[in-house]
Order: structure tokens, then sequence, then C-alpha cells
């Protein structure tokens, strides 16, 4: 088995990090329990968190801006001011290290390959401060204790998650017979239901109508955040009896009895052991871990792993990873750039995430450069991971990350900031070379190819040689 | 850098030197044109770029989304303030609306519909290509698509050697390309060799820029390629945000935040572009309008029906070319959504025939399958 097989399912081996003598069940080990999150600093919960976001759009939208109604200078400084105090610059930051730290250090690195594909699979993209507050505590208390869980369970939790309700706007969705409804003249938004129909379970292959998509609003309406005054609308999920649309609803041919709260579970329940999402979703994880075709033959094992053990994650992972290693010396898969720099900085042992004392944010000035450093770096390679531009979360497939921009920005990354991120003791020819050799069949050929910098050791000569080593086909792809 | 002798004879003194051999008509079909997509991803909500003055419906419908100091195109449509460029070309027939239009998509997904404004198919993601890229190639143009992103946008795929322009940080050394080309063998790897082809070919001011941040600095390189007459001859500008459910307000509001970023890359094209605007096209492209009526959240919900922004010295004339369907309930899509009257994949079909020199019959044989889709040609643009 080539030594692909561990960038394939994992981020490659450290260099204290021997291959296995059977890799096969050296990643399927890795899937049966919940690896503890390393990160040695602060790891807020999402409730905190959420409250620091309530202190922030609660300070700005109730306070500053009625107070500097006719300052606009004045009015942006204690903005500023605010952003310091609640944190609004910072914790984003934090997350990326809690993530980069876990994906470099995890004995369980597998594990953490299905991490980043549920947290994009169930993606919160972009809106309003989720990336600065709330995706990344979604991603550890929501996405990961599920890992262990039913495929079913995932979506249950996800669905009624603070952070995916005020994603897709459930919130503002109100039955029109319901009695707020009815008082307000307000109606449902659609723009939940009809994600958990085509993104989270059944897809557009299930054929689905408007109507059904409108029926599943009636469903889903009533689940919102509650409203205060003081915490806006950051208040906690709960099911509103007075926004939910009364009487019988019927989704996909499936009719569901007036049944207030319990109507969600019931019609989750049908949508996440349908068929077409089992195939859809198979064909999801094939693609992310095999090849961006994958092929039938590929994928129903993966689909008998989910009907046999009725949608068990831990199951399908397996099923997933023996796909993965069958298929390992016949099929080649691109590495969207956040998992190449991960593997970078655990195969060569990089300098980020900065150590978590430097990481410690005091709240009375804004995060420094260092502490920026990881996320920005994330942002200029293309792949800031909570900041998806739609819903569907960040593309599986090559075509979506091979452009002239895009390669450039790994040659820039790879020759002008890398080297400033190796470590003292790692500056050498030799170093490079063991690394190489402890990841890479063909890495005498590799050598060879930066053999004229051998003697170099400067900025600019780690530059040139990781410039052409992790631009390598065999580094951009397995 | 760009000075080939082809443009250096264009511009200046010469010109003069030139047009006085050459009769006029044949100087000006010599002059390379250009067409300009602005991507506007989310659903751009048609009647606030372009509002039906004429019927009070929609303000009954939107309440809370009433626009102010509506800019005045004619007694039936008004155009939103934030869109000051379009309103200042439309005095010189140089800007011009088609309204009620959209792709032949009603099933109100974002990605099935972006996929589908960018392939021109019919079913989601059964085409990897896009209309543009399809109908560069078949008029044989290759290697003159510019995108204004980091990926390469999908309507812009099918024809090889594009380009795109969102510069990294600090300067990229792109010898080292040359130590590793040769490593990229076998069909697995064609995608990103030919991909390394193109940045080595890239004019200078595109390899020694530096920096992403300025949308302002993006536009500007876009004009200035543009421009130059051995450059790019199709430019792709991609803006999200449109999708406004909630808090779309108004004037001011989220929507009018995101037209006002459209007002500014045309701005710009406009200014920059100087003599080479009169050979341009410029056009918007979305995935589907929105929802008459407000929802719970002061916003919009996805819809049908929407507009077409165009700006350019190519267009016809300032008009806003329409086939309107009305907004009352049975006037509406599905009761609920502006209709669409008019494929808008016939107004991209005609604006590359223009812009490529093709028989529109011919493109659209090519790129859309020999779709019904009326040449507008005559109606819409100079040719």
């Amino acid at each position: 088995m080539s030594l692909n097989f561990y960038r394939r399912v994992a981020f490659g081996l450290s260099p204290h990090e021997k291959p296995d003598k059977d890799p096969l069940n050296w990643a399927i080990n890795q899937l049966d329990t919940i690896p503890d999150l390393l990160w040695p600093g602060t790891i807020p919960t999402e409730k905190d968190l959420r409250k620091k976001y309530g202190e922030w759009v609660y300070g700005d939208r109730e306070v500053l801006r009625k107070k500097f109604k006719n300052d606009k200078h004045a009015y942006r400084k204690a903005k500023d001011e605010l952003r310091i105090k609640t944190g609004e610059r910072y914790f984003e930051l934090n997350e990326h290290a809690i993530r980069h730290f876990q994906t470099k250090y995890s004995k369980q690195p597998v594990f953490e390959r299905f991490w980043l594909f549920w947290g994009n699979h169930f993606a919160i993209s972009e809106k309003d401060f989720l990336a600065e507050f709330s995706t990344g505590p979604y991603q550890r208390e929501i996405i990961r204790p599920n890992m262990v869980k039913t495929f079913e369970e995932m979506v249950q939790s996800v669905t009624t998650s603070w952070c995916m309700i005020h994603h897709l706007d459930n919130s503002e969705s109100f039955g029109p017979n319901s009695k707020k409804g009815m008082e307000w003249g307000e109606t449902i938004n659609e723009n939940h239901a009809r994600e958990l129909l085509e993104l989270h379970t059944v897809s557009p292959n299930a054929g689905y109508t408007q109507e059904d998509v409108i029926q599943l609003a009636y469903i889903m309406t009533g689940w919102a955040h509650k409203w205060d005054r003081k915490n806006l609308e950051t208040g906690d999920i709960w099911f509103d009896q007075e926004m939910h649309q009364k009487g019988d609803k019927v989704v996909l041919g499936v009719k569901y009895k007036n049944d207030a709260k319990r109507e969600l579970a019931k019609v989750i329940h049908d949508l996440a052991t349908h068929p077409i999402c089992i195939k859809f979703v198979s064909t999801k994880l094939c693609r992310h871990f095999i090849t961006d075709e994958p092929t039938d033959e590929m994928i129903n094992p993966v689909i008998d792993a989910w009907n046999k053990s009725n949608g068990s994650l831990i199951e399908i992972h397996k099923a997933v990873i023996t796909q993965a290693y069958k298929y390992n010396e016949i099929t080649h898969k691109f590495h969207p750039p956040e998992i190449w720099l991960m593997q970078l900085s655990r195969m060569f042992d990089l300098n980020i995430p900065l150590s978590f004392e430097k990481m410690n944010y005091t709240f009375k000035i804004k995060p420094n450069n260092r502490q920026r450093q990881l996320s920005w770096i994330l942002r200029e390679i293309g792949h800031s991971p909570y900041r998806a531009k739609q819903p569907n979360g960040w593309s599986d497939l090559e075509v979506d990350w091979v452009s002239p921009e895009l390669l450039l920005r790994r040659f820039w990354f790879a020759s002008v900031e890398l080297p400033m991120l190796v470590k003292s003791g790692n500056r050498s020819h030799g170093f490079i070379l063991s690394c190489l050799k402890n990841n890479f069949e063909e890495h005498e050929n590799m050598a060879s190819l930066i053999d004229n910098f051998r003697f170099g050791t400067s900025d600019y000569d780690l530059g040139q040689k990781y410039g052409v080593i992790c631009n390598l086909p065999g580094v951009l792809k397995i | 850098m760009n000075c080939t002798r082809r443009n250096f004879l264009i511009g200046g003194s010469t010109t003069l030197f030139l047009s006085g051999y050459f009769p006029k008509i044949s100087f000006a079909s010599m002059q390379k044109k250009n067409l300009i997509i602005i991507s506007l991803r989310g659903g751009m909500d048609g009647l606030t770029a372009v509002p039906v003055i004429g019927d009070k419906r929609l303000k009954k419908l939107r309440k809370k989304l009433i626009l102010e100091d509506v800019l005045n195109l004619n007694s039936d449509f008004g155009l939103h303030p934030k869109l000051e460029i379009f309103h200042k070309l439309w005095q010189k027939n140089q800007a011009a609306i088609v309204h009620a239009t959209n792709i032949p998509y009603t099933g109100r997904s974002h990605f099935d519909g972006q996929n589908l404004m960018e392939t021109g198919a019919h079913i989601p993601y059964k085409e990897k290509t896009g209309w543009l890229g399809r109908g560069l190639l078949a008029s044989n143009i290759i290697g003159k698509g510019l995108a204004i992103s980091l990926p390469m946008p999908l309507l812009l795929r099918g024809v090889p050697q594009n380009n795109n322009f969102f510069p990294s940080p600090d300067f990229v050394e792109t010898k080292l390309i040359d130590q590793i080309y040769n490593e990229f063998k076998g069909e697995h790897n064609e995608l990103i060799k030919s991909t390394l082809d193109t940045i080595r070919q890239r004019p200078l001011s595109m390899q020694i820029a530096t920096d992403s941040d300025d949308r302002k600095k993006l536009a500007l390189e876009a004009a200035k390629q543009l421009k130059d007459q051995s450059g790019p001859r199709v430019a792709v500008f991609d803006l999200d945000g449109f999708d406004t459910h909630a808090a779309q307000g108004g004037v001011d509001g989220a929507h009018a935040d995101e037209l006002e970023e459209v007002n500014k890359i045309v701005t710009i094209l406009h200014e920059n572009l100087g003599q080479a605007f009169d050979n341009t096209l410029i056009l918007t492209l979305t995935e589907f309008g929105r929802t008459i009526k407000q929802n719970g959240g002061y916003g919009t919900e996805h819809g049908y029906g929407s507009a077409i922004l165009m700006a350019g010295g190519l267009l016809k004339k300032s008009q806003v070319y329409t086939d309107w369907p009305g907004l009352k309930k049975k006037e509406l899509f599905e009761g609920r959504d502006l209709n669409s009257t008019i494929d808008s994949r016939a107004v991209y079909n005609s604006a590359m025939s223009v812009c490529f020199n093709q028989d529109p019959e011919f493109l659209r044989k090519e790129v859309f399958w020999g779709d019904e889709l009326p040449d507008l040609s005559q109606e819409l643009f100079k040719i």
C-alpha cells in the first residue's frame, strides 16, 4: 500500500510517526470514539460565545447606533472598542487554531477528516456574525458528538441547533394560520426547509415539489430562537407553539398529523432514512475520499453498510475507509487548500498554529498579526473554512479549486510564507529529506528537484525548496 | 508590458494616419469587442433594481421595502438610486434593461439555479461547461477569457486557457513553475498543467500585481486588460449576497448594498475603458428574481423573473426591453413571482453573437443545443 493512503484519509505522517504495518486497520480503528480536543488554550462553549454574540449585536444595534446617530466618527470608534470588548475579531481566530491543532496532533486523524467532512456537509455559510461567534462551537458541539451516533441523530441535532436555525432564517418563519402568524400577518420563510431537503438529506434527486418545500416549512415553523429585548436573536432555541402552522402536513407523499413539536422528528426520520438520501450522502462521502466521480461499484458497499447498521455513522465511516483503501492505487483525489495546508503542517511540523499562550486574548487590545496569521493564510489560499459562500459549503471537485490564481496562492504560501513557519531545529536539508521519505514513495525524485539548494538554509532557500515540493502533482493530489 | 505593435498602431496620433487610409467602418470592425458579465449570486431582485412605478400593487405588497428617490427611466419604470452610473449612461443611450426575464428555471434553489445560469442548460449539474466558455470555443476565441475571482467560474469553463485575476499579498516567483512543470504527467494532471501554461503566459502587469482586497484595483486591472487590443475579450465578475431573506430594506438595505457594488464596478469600467467602452457590452446574470411579497423577516423569498442590467457602447439605445407580464395575482408565476416572458439566454446568445462576430443561429446551435432562442441583436444591440 502506498504511503499516499495516509494523505488520502488523514493528513500524512508527522516526523514522529511511522507507517503502520496494517494501514487499513490503523485507519478503521480510529473511528469508534470521539477524540478529545487537544488545544491547550481556551475552548469556549457555544452558549458562552452566543452570549458574546448577543453583547455585540445588542451593544451595536441598541446602544451605539442610537447614541451616536449624528456622529459617524465617534460611532466608528465606539464600535471598534466594542469589537475588542466582545472578542468579535478574536474568536474565529481561536476556532481556527483549535481546528488546525486537532488535525495536526490528533491520534485519530482519520476521525478528524470525517469531522471536516460533516462540518462541510452541514455547512454554515458566511452570514451575519456566525463565523465570528458561532460556526466554530457548532462544529465542536453539534457536529462532533454526533459522529458516533446515527445520521438521523446528526440531522436532528443540526436542524434544531441555534447556528443552523439562524443561518437559514427559521426563526423568521411563521405558520400563516398560527396565532402569531394571524396576528402579525406573517408567513413562512422557506429557506431552512429547502436546504434540509436539498443539501442535508434527500437532494433534488428525490423529485420534491414546491408544495413539499412549503409543507416541510410548515412542519418546521415554531423552531426558533427565544427573542427578548436583551438577547435579541441570540436566545436559546425552543418550540414556539404560537408560530406553528396548525393542521396536517404532507411531505414527499407522507402525511404528518397535526402534532406540534413532534412533527419535526418524524419527518426528519423519514428524510434521513430515505433511500435517495442514503445514496446521495454515500456518494458525497466517496467523492470526498476516493475520487471526484465515484462509480456505483465504489458507492454500493457504503450504502450496504448504511442499511445494515441503520445509519450508524461509525459503520458508514468504516465502509468509506475500506473503499478508499481498496481504490487507493487506481484513483486520484485533489486536496482543497485547507487540507493541503493541514497536511503540510503535520508532515513538516510547521510552526502553526500559534502557541496557546500567545493566542491568549485579554479583551483590551485588538488581536495582533501573529494571532491572525493562520486565519489570514487560510483566507489567502482561498479556503477560510467557516466562510463558505453558500449553504452548500466548499466544493469537493478539483475543477472548482484549479485556477491560475488559486494555484499561484499555493506557490505564494509555500515559497513566501512557509519558510517563516519552519521551526529553528528543522531548517536543515536533511530534515526535509526525512519528511519526504516518511510520506512519499517518490521521495528520491522529489529530492532531486531541490538538490540545487541542498546547502541553503536561509528563508529564501527554504522558499525555493518548499515552493517546489509543496506544488508537485503528488502533493497537490494523491 | 502589453504594448504590442498592433495596439501601438491604433493608439495615439497614428490613429489619424490609419483612419485616413481606411474607411471608418472597416476601422470599427477591426476593433476588439468586449463582453463583460457580472454574476449576481443569491437571486437579484429585479423589482428592487428596476421597480415598476406604474403599478401600485408592488408598494402594497412590500410595505417595509419601499424605495424613495427612485431615478426615473420612463413613465413605467424607475431605477434604484444606488445605480447612478446606469442612470447617467441611460442619458447617452449606453444603458438599458431587459425586464421580466430569467433562465428557464423555476425550481428556486440557489445551487441548481446558479449551476443553470452558468451552464445555460435545463438539468442541474448535467453540463460541466458554461455557456460563455462554449460560446468562445465555438467562435474559436481561445485564451481570451478573464475571471475577476479566485476560483474559475463555471460560466467560463469549456474553453481552455482562461485567466483569472485576484492577486496574492506578495509577489510570486513564477519561475518555480518551470522547475516542476514536467512532473505533471498523465491525463489526471492535465487540468493543472494547462492552468500552469496560462500562468506562464500572463502579461507582466498581472504577474507583478499584489493585493486583491481592493475591489477598485481589480476592476481597474480588468479595464486595463480589456482595453488592450490583444488582451482578453471576455471578463467575468462575481458578486454574491443578493439572497436577502431578511432585512432587505429599501434605499439603504442589504439589497441596496449589493447594487452599489454593481454600480462601482460599472463606474470604474466606464471611466477606465475610455474609447473601448464604445465596443463593450456589460450584462448582469442571476439565478432568479425574488417574490413580489415581503416575507416574515422583511426580506423576500426565492422567485422567478428578474432583470438584466446592461451598459456599454454596443447597446442600440436606452430602453426597458420587456414583454411585461403584470403583477396581478393571476399574472404572477405560481401566484407569487414576477413571471419571466423572455428567456434570458436569448439576450446572452445575441450579446455573444455581437461581441464574437458570429451568426446567432450558429451560436444557438453550438452553445444552447438549438433551443428556441429568438435573435434579439437587432432590438438590443448595435450590429
